[in-house]
């Protein structure tokens, strides 16, 4: 019996030795192989492995593999620039915070790598880009793009006495269909909204641009958040609230935002007949997967019937990506981010996602042009009155202060003025702190 | 004092020492091995964090570039600062309402759970079955149970003809709602407290029932006596735990901003955490961190000494 066992421990031993040498062998390889791993982080990422497969891609033309994290929280953004190994090319959903991670050296300034990588600056959309440059310094690449756009429910037009196919040429004309498209029950209840300013979420951006101004100077100097154009704005979308009361309107709408990605979202159940959104419900994966039949328009958001000249104005956004200021290997970084911008590989990953390309030569590709409800968003892009996010080093948390005035003002009816002055107040000498 | 009593027995203090034998020493060597991991778990992941965001609370925190020293200046914008005070508020309406509220229905239902009746067992697992589904999980559950049209409570609410409220957009709503999510999840407390009563001697109880007590009087003059050690444990990791409230209020905003609506739900470690990892503002966020550890501290030492004289410690 004793024997037996000791056969066997005998056999596990030397088993296990074999296993270990061919484990040490492996190891060796991948050692090697490590040298020439790129990492990519993609803060936003509904779909990682399409995003590693579109990776792949460079590894088959360059025999350098590359490793792509997908999604991360935006609380892992921070260690990723500062630990001791922070990735080769970080993509960032927004270029909020670029300038503030520039100031604290934690980004790279692109000028020498955009060279180096010959990547062609005129290639690109100047709304998107202009949000990288600080001055002459370029501190990130916009990749993937979003826009927003007036959509509307035509059969909700119809049964509402309006023509399916016009929509509100005004902001005051939409204010008007809306009320038209309200109706509530015999309680004063709502059973369906004409219009949401904030719907999923807040598109001032695009309304006090319809104003004429914004929530900083044009140089990023100043706050001006109590402008008029601000104060304009804030009352224009109050109205869609107060005229029903708030608190019915938000009863109404709580928990629509968590329907977003389903068949029962508002805009397709005949709850609410228009809204603010971005191009990526015309393509593919929205609206044509969750309610192929729904009816429905897209146009440019109107502008106040006493500016006509306003058209056609948008707001961008979408990811940058930014090579972090401790990459290893910044040659490398640079190949792989002009890869990552050439326009094929561009229109490859936003016709997949139905986002818009940053590319001009990537937007002549057909999958963005032969659907005309995208077609509507790639105009808009190149619209002289595109422009794009103001921002500074305060961005962030003027965004959250903005936030709660917000829900002060348009969900609690309080004064525009006065709340807006109170940030003003607020505000403004944190940024001159931050600016020093 | 030289003699200390521990269990009824008398011992030595201090105790004497002989030298040790190499056998003990060994053993000491062995010992110490044994616990050498969690000492270096313990310096490096808790004393060294500790340690910086004690420095870090002194200081304006760049990533990349040495501390820069400012003194008493995190503290004093503290005090300064709306939100924080904002943060504190709500944080003490979840201690204050939340607590007590958690400890009386968790009591009660503790009682229930310990009567004879069939079917003991499956009530004692429905109850507890809560507490073991995941924050985030059954945060989102409450979203929609609490969603002011088509969830459960307004549902019910509006069979007995009460209008519900918005439980989620409304600021006066938001906390209570949190608190009603929190309840749900009591069943960790119901267990402590179900041991504790089968602690409670059925001889105590037997003899009050010959004195005459009724069922009231035998739960409040022997029973909720009997368990005051529990209620005060209970009590204590409750305000810890509301002290440091985070992960139901970061899902509960839904696809809002942190603290919706209007600054409800911006609990303290809520806005600690917007301080430090959105704005950048470690130093400040390390500031918060010291002011809230202070804090429970003296929580902590207020409520063991106020509950001294209502806490009984049999044996």
């Amino acid at each position: 019996m004793k024997n037996t066992l000791f056969k066997l421990l005998a056999l596990f031993a030397m088993a296990s030795m074999l296993l270990t040498a061919c484990g040490g062998a492996t190891a060796t390889e991948q050692a090697q192989a490590e040298q020439t791993v790129l990492r990519v982080w993609i803060q936003w990422g509904d779909n990682p492995q399409q995003i590693q497969t579109l990776f792949d891609k460079y590894t088959a033309e360059t025999g350098i593999k590359v490793e792509v994290t997908a999604p991360l929280e935006e609380d892992k953004i921070l260690p990723s620039l500062t630990g001791s190994e922070p990735p080769d090319v970080l993509v960032l959903s927004g270029g909020d915070l670029v300038k503030s991670y520039y100031k604290e050296n934690l980004v790279t300034e692109l000028s020498d790598i955009i060279k180096a990588g010959g990547i062609d600056l005129n290639d690109f959309f100047p709304a998107p880009l202009d949000q990288c440059k600080m001055g002459e310094k370029i501190l990130c690449l916009p990749w993937g793009t979003d826009m927003y756009a007036l959509f509307w429910n035509k059969d909700m037009f119809e049964a509402a006495g309006l023509d399916p196919e016009t929509p509100p040429a005004t902001m005051e004309e939409l204010a008007e269909f809306a009320d038209k498209l309200t109706k509530t029950d015999a309680d004063g209840n709502l059973t369906q909204v004409g219009f949401l300013p904030d719907q999923g979420w807040g598109h001032d951006d695009l309304y006090v641009r319809m104003f004429g101004g914004f929530w900083y100077t044009d140089d990023g100097q100043h706050v001006t958040i109590n402008s008029q154009a601000m104060i304009d704005s804030l009352a224009w979308q109050q109205q869609f609230y107060t005229k029903y009361g708030a608190d019915k309107v938000l009863a109404f709408s709580s928990g629509w935002a968590d329907a977003y990605m389903s068949a029962d979202y508002p805009f397709y159940t005949g709850k609410m007949a228009m809204y603010v959104d971005g191009e990526w419900m015309t393509g593919p994966n929205f609206i044509s997967a969750f309610k192929p039949e729904a009816s429905y328009g897209v146009a440019p958001f109107p502008p106040p019937a006493d500016h006509p000249e306003r058209a056609n104005t948008a707001v961008v956004q979408g990811t940058v990506a930014v090579i972090p200021a401790g990459a290893k290997d910044k040659d490398a970084s640079a190949k792989l981010l002009a890869w990552m911008m050439s326009p094929a590989i561009v229109a490859e990953e936003f016709c997949f996602n139905a986002n818009l390309p940053t590319s001009k030569k990537a937007a002549e590709d057909k999958c963005f042009t032969e659907n005309p409800k995208f077609k509507v968003f790639t105009d808009l892009m190149a619209s002289p009155n595109a422009s794009y996010i103001i921002t500074t080093p305060i961005s962030l948390e003027l965004n959250d202060a903005f936030g709660t005035a917000y829900e002060r003002v348009v969900h609690n009816g309080e004064d525009p003025k006065t709340v807006m002055d109170e940030l003003q107040a607020e505000f403004e000498p944190k940024l001159q702190e931050a600016l020093k | 004092m030289d003699e200390l009593r521990m269990g009824g027995r008398k011992w030595n203090w201090p105790p004497k020492f002989r030298k040790w034998e190499f056998r003990e020493r060994a053993h000491f060597k062995i010992g110490m091995l044994f616990l050498l991991p969690w000492t270096i778990g313990f310096l490096i992941f808790t004393l060294y964090p500790m340690a910086a965001s004690f420095a870090y609370s002194f200081a304006t925190y760049h990533p990349k570039a040495p501390l820069e020293w400012v003194g008493f200046q995190n503290y004093a914008d503290l005090i300064k600062d709306d939100l924080f005070w904002k943060s504190l508020y709500n944080t003490l309406f979840m201690v204050v309402i939340g607590v007590p509220l958690t400890l009386l229905m968790s009591f009660f239902c503790a009682v229930l759970l310990n009567l004879k009746v069939r079917g003991q067992s499956i009530y004692r697992v429905i109850y507890f079955l809560p507490s073991i589904v995941p924050t985030v999980a059954s945060t989102i559950l409450w979203l929609w149970i609490l969603n002011p049209n088509m969830g459960i409570l307004n549902t019910v609410l509006g069979y007995i003809g009460i209008q519900g409220p918005n439980w989620m957009s409304n600021p006066v709503w938001s906390k209570p709602g949190l608190i009603l999510l929190g309840m749900w999840g009591m069943g960790g407390t119901i267990i402590i407290y179900l041991s504790g009563l089968q602690d409670v001697p059925t001889s105590l109880l037997e003899a009050a029932e010959l004195d005459g007590a009724s069922w009231w009087q035998r739960l409040w003059h022997v029973t909720v006596p009997m368990v005051s050690p529990i209620t005060l444990f209970n009590l204590i990791t409750g305000v810890i735990a509301q002290f440091q409230y985070f992960a139901q209020a970061y899902v509960f905003r839904g696809s809002h901003g942190l603290g919706y609506p209007l600054n409800s739900t911006l609990f303290y470690s809520v806005y600690l955490y917007q301080n430090g990892f959105l704005w950048l503002k470690m130093g400040y966020a390390s500031a918060m961190a010291w002011v809230l550890f202070i804090i429970i501290l003296i929580c902590t030492i207020l409520l063991l000494r106020v509950t001294e004289r209502f806490t009984y410690y049999a044996g």
